[in-house]
């Protein structure tokens, strides 16, 4: 139990903080993507070399990285759109995957590979939880500049003499990281869910680019901790119930946002004061019909 | 062809560009100099090359023959130089960042990759805003902004990055008259102040009131030297009557 909710901690952090990355990437459909192409990956290392968790990893790395890359490829050497590539590759991955497994001697289970055994973690598992998340964390907090320089406008970035292919590939090979070192625990679908739910929920409540990380980030760890809880007084299996406890929070931050959430905005209605002021100082002749001084003044000539 | 009013090395060099799409070429073989203190404006119908030439500057597009050159630098060592302002349709308005933010992104590239903010990047950050007239607007969501206040807190976020060289890729399309004056003005800054600007625009009536020097293109250099000189109707003619060539070009 102890290195259960461990693990639950370590990867509900790490995800929550990697997710801000790929949302304002918007590849949350890739990071999709990505999970289910591992399936091969593991496939083909439990074949060679058995299923210990250093073998699984580099299984899972690799196939992950050669469906991204290729649908890069794919992309850029032909008229398909990258979102298209994509798709079709992890379909395929995942398809070639599942073909393997017949042939592999050893027993790959498809639940588990999809939700995981959190109370199955074992000491290896944890502590290749705790190196992905050093190294995702740590790369992530030194690079945090170029990256958002990035995210926010690639060719502005390029231009200002950013290496965006690095920092790209960078932030792919992490996101794969990622997602293999939460396999063991919690599966491809909940590492996922862990990925993106809470800083999608963190993105509704901010405007401030580094609260968002780390919101996102304490809100992964918490409903991660808090979920496997729940789930061990109320006898329900651990995954579905941390990604419920997310929905409860990021259903909540859509309705009741101060600032973006649907509910405040029905009562509040749209009410553009300053905006609506601005358009009387296009007018310089009737200045005095506005009705009080606005702070903000357009740059004048 | 040089407006070059310095001693220095020319603000900007370029030397026999050509750049290609798929071995079509949307700038032959184009040289011009370009001195500080200036505000360019770059013309020519679709396709004659304005945003090519913008985006090779930037360093965005491989030219395939010729060089830049940036105050005597190439562009990999200059790129803290250049600020090239995207067009306002690949922006991701929603972005969590406010107009503050914004230009403290200009001071990436002094501060490092984990130094922190010091008092001259502060200062640098609150010079910007009060520079665009933004200093009230700086806790506000990008998006909260309208179309001349964005353009001009894109404007503060290059002062900020301290660069020479500002790209400008059609600013003035979308916007009012109140917030092209107020866009005219804040260029208008910029230039007093010794940067060069190279700005794309597509209305040749207000040419002369918005720059001081104008590039005629069409796929060539049709002209080059202050407005009223380059944008005469014989070379307009020569660059708007001509079809824009599209065929295959190699190099031997």
């Amino acid at each position: 139990m102890q290195r259960a909710l461990l693990s639950c901690a370590l990867i509900g952090f790490t995800n929550g903080f990697l997710g801000t990355f790929i949302i304002l990437r918007r590849q949350a459909l890739l990071a999709d993507a990505l999970s289910h192409s591992l399936l091969p990956g593991l496939a083909l290392a439990a074949m060679i070399v058995g299923l210990s968790p250093g073998g699984l990893l580099l299984g899972g790395l690799l196939a992950a990285l050669f469906v991204a890359l290729g649908a890069q490829i794919m992309a850029r050497n032909s008229r398909l759109k990258e979102e298209t590539a994509v798709a079709s590759l992890y379909i395929i991955a995942f398809a070639l995957g599942i073909v393997l497994i017949r042939f592999a001697k050893v027993k790959v289970d498809l639940t588990h590979f999809l939700f995981g055994n959190i109370l199955g973690v074992c000491n290896g598992d944890l502590w290749i939880a705790y190196g992905a998340a050093f190294l995702t964390l740590g790369t992530l907090v030194l690079f945090q500049r170029p990256l958002l320089l990035t995210l926010f406008d690639a060719a502005v970035a390029q231009a200002s003499g950013v290496r965006i292919r690095w920092v790209e590939t960078g932030l792919l090979a992490l996101t794969v990281l990622g997602l293999v070192a939460s396999l063991q625990a919690v599966g491809v679908l909940l590492s996922l869910g862990l990925l993106i739910i809470p800083a999608a929920t963190a993105y509704l409540l901010t405007d401030s680019f580094t609260r968002m990380l780390w919101g996102g980030a304490f809100l992964g760890m918490i409903c991660a901790v808090g979920g496997l809880f729940l789930s061990f007084f109320a006898n329900i299996p651990s995954g579905p119930c941390i990604v419920m406890l997310m929905a409860v929070f990021l259903g909540a931050a859509y309705l009741f946002s101060p600032r973006y959430g649907v509910f405040f905005k029905l009562i509040r209605g749209h009410h553009y004061h300053e905006e609506s002021l601005e358009r009387w100082e296009g007018h310089q002749g009737h200045d005095h019909q506005v009705p009080q001084k606005s702070s903000d003044k357009e740059f004048k000539a | 062809m040089s407006v070059n009013h310095t001693h220095r090395e020319p603000m900007l060099c370029i030397e026999d560009l050509t750049v290609s799409y798929h071995r079509v070429p949307a700038i032959h073989h184009l040289s011009l100099l370009l001195g500080s203190g200036h505000c360019v404006g770059l013309f020519g119908p679709n396709g004659a090359g304005k945003s090519t030439l913008l985006k090779s500057v930037a360093g965005l597009l491989k030219p395939e023959t010729g060089r830049i050159l940036i105050e005597g630098i190439t562009l990999e060592k200059a790129a803290s130089l250049i600020a090239y302002l995207p067009q306002r349709e690949s922006v991701d308005w929603d972005f969590p960042v406010t107009v503050c933010g914004l230009v403290e992104m200009g001071r990436y590239h002094q501060v490092g990759l984990l130094g922190s903010f010091s008092q001259s990047d502060q200062r640098a950050v609150d010079e910007a805003l009060e520079l665009f007239n933004l200093t009230p607007l700086a806790r506000r969501q990008i998006k909260e902004l309208s179309g001349g206040q964005q353009q001009r807190a894109f404007l503060a976020r290059a002062w900020a990055q301290e660069a020479d060289l500002y790209l400008l890729d059609e600013p003035f399309s979308g916007l009012d008259r109140t917030s092209s004056a107020a866009l005219a003005s804040a260029l208008g800054t910029l230039r007093e102040r010794g940067k060069l600007l190279l700005v794309s625009h597509h209305a040749l009536g207000e040419a002369e009131s918005l720059f001081d020097t104008a590039i005629l293109l069409n796929g060539e250099l049709v002209a080059c030297g202050p407005t009223k000189e380059s944008l005469t109707p014989q070379n307009l003619e020569c660059a708007y009557g001509t079809a824009v060539y599209s065929g295959a070009h190699h190099h031997s």
